[in-house]
């Protein structure tokens, strides 16, 4: 019983907390005379998307996305919110033809066609 | 709602665009019913319709935008090439008065008297009021420059004061033209300097009229404390649409007002 209650005190908590970053500081302006900064008042997925800039992450892939050789040793890094992707591989450049799989959760996965080297790695989205 | 891992706004339904178009629609058809048998219901109405149009769709794009954290980086460049689409269109707008009024005084017709100005058209003296509303527009191109800094450097005071100034700029030049057309010694309806002169100017005038409503929505926004120093997207378009209108005129000045005379 005890154990219980402290289970749900420490998960409120740790909400309390998780929401904190996400809400803007109330008006607090104290960089600039009068007008806030983005620090100070964007906020929803603006807010979210700066601050993980901030943090070096791009999780809503705004940046271009990183290029790999798609060898054994380098290959190309496929970000996911689940346990597969649809992969669309252009095997040569001047391809017209696009190959379609699915890439799975696991070791990496080859073109069926080009032989590319493809890994599934799980992408945590901010809350 | 559900975790998004892009970073566009997914836009809802919005009632916005038709009751926009119905507006514009019962406008045009309200101004030729005044015009024709005097009688300004149907515009009354068309604009009422719009204007509740603008203030709805402004306000739930600052809902958007300002409160809900619609607008990341992504979408204010999306924002930032409909603007400038927009203005594109614009330019072409205008090219087409500019092309009709060149087109009419660059070889004049006979009926003209084979002149330009016209047989009979007593021109505005460019050297008078015309001089005073170009360098009041361009004052306001160099007061909108400083409120934009004062915004990027977090000035609330000087931001709201300059913001100010532009739009009492862009009233004063709506007054002064008010005035030109008042008592201007030729109408809409002698001949092609008449209708080339008011369509060119008075869609210009239209113009400022509309860029002054956007730099009066921004100052409101702006004592409101809706802009951050990085993110005023609202602003810098409604800056881009002033400018855009400033050299609009420096073009009518020098081509209709002072060498169309």
């Amino acid at each position: 019983m005890a154990g219980r209650f402290l289970r749900a005190c420490l998960t409120s908590t740790m909400q309390l907390r998780r929401n904190l970053t996400a809400r803007p500081l109330h008006r607090a302006m104290a960089t600039l005379k009068g007008i806030p900064t983005d620090e100070e008042q964007a906020t929803g997925l603006e807010r979210r998307a700066l601050q993980a800039l901030k943090l070096g992450k791009d999780p809503y892939s705004m940046l271009k996305p990183k290029e790999y050789a798609g060898t054994k040793e380098d290959p190309h890094i496929v970000p996911s919110t689940v346990n597969k992707r649809l992969v669309g591989c252009l095997c040569e450049e001047d391809n017209t033809a696009i190959v379609w799989f699915w890439l799975h959760e696991g070791p990496s996965q080859r073109c069926p066609s080009c032989g590319s080297h493809y890994k599934l790695v799980h992408h945590e989205l901010p809350h | 709602m559900a975790h998004q891992a892009h970073p566009y706004h997914m836009v809802d339904p919005s009632p916005w665009p038709l009751t926009g178009a119905v507006a514009a629609l019962l406008l045009t058809s309200g101004l030729a019913i005044w015009f024709h048998f005097n009688s300004t219901i149907l515009m009354t109405l068309g604009l009422v319709l719009l204007l509740l149009t603008m203030l709805q769709w402004w306000r739930d794009i600052v809902r958007e935008g300002t409160f809900q954290g619609h607008h990341t980086p992504p979408v204010q460049k999306g924002l930032r090439y409909g603007m400038i689409l927009f203005i594109t269109s614009e330019v072409f707008f205008f090219l087409g008065f500019f092309w009709a009024f060149y087109h009419a005084s660059l070889a004049p017709t006979p009926e003209l008297g084979g002149c330009w100005p016209p047989t009979g058209i007593i021109p505005l003296n460019p050297f008078e009021v015309p001089l005073l509303n170009t360098a009041v527009l361009l004052a306001s191109g160099v007061t909108v420059t400083w409120a934009h800094h004062s915004i990027m450097e977090g000035e609330r005071k000087q931001a709201i004061q300059s913001l100010t100034l532009t739009i009492l700029l862009g009233f004063y030049f709506t007054f002064l033209q008010a005035m030109e057309y008042y008592e201007a010694p030729f109408t809409i309806a002698d001949g092609v300097y008449g209708s080339t002169f008011f369509v060119a100017t008075g869609f210009h005038g239209l113009h400022v009229i509309i860029g002054s409503t956007f730099l009066a929505v921004c100052l409101l926004r702006q004592i409101r404390f809706h802009f951050t120093s990085e993110h005023h997207f609202g602003f810098e378009a409604a800056a881009w649409y002033w400018h855009f209108v400033d050299v609009v005129w420096l073009f009518l000045y020098i081509s209709i007002y002072w060498w169309g005379s």
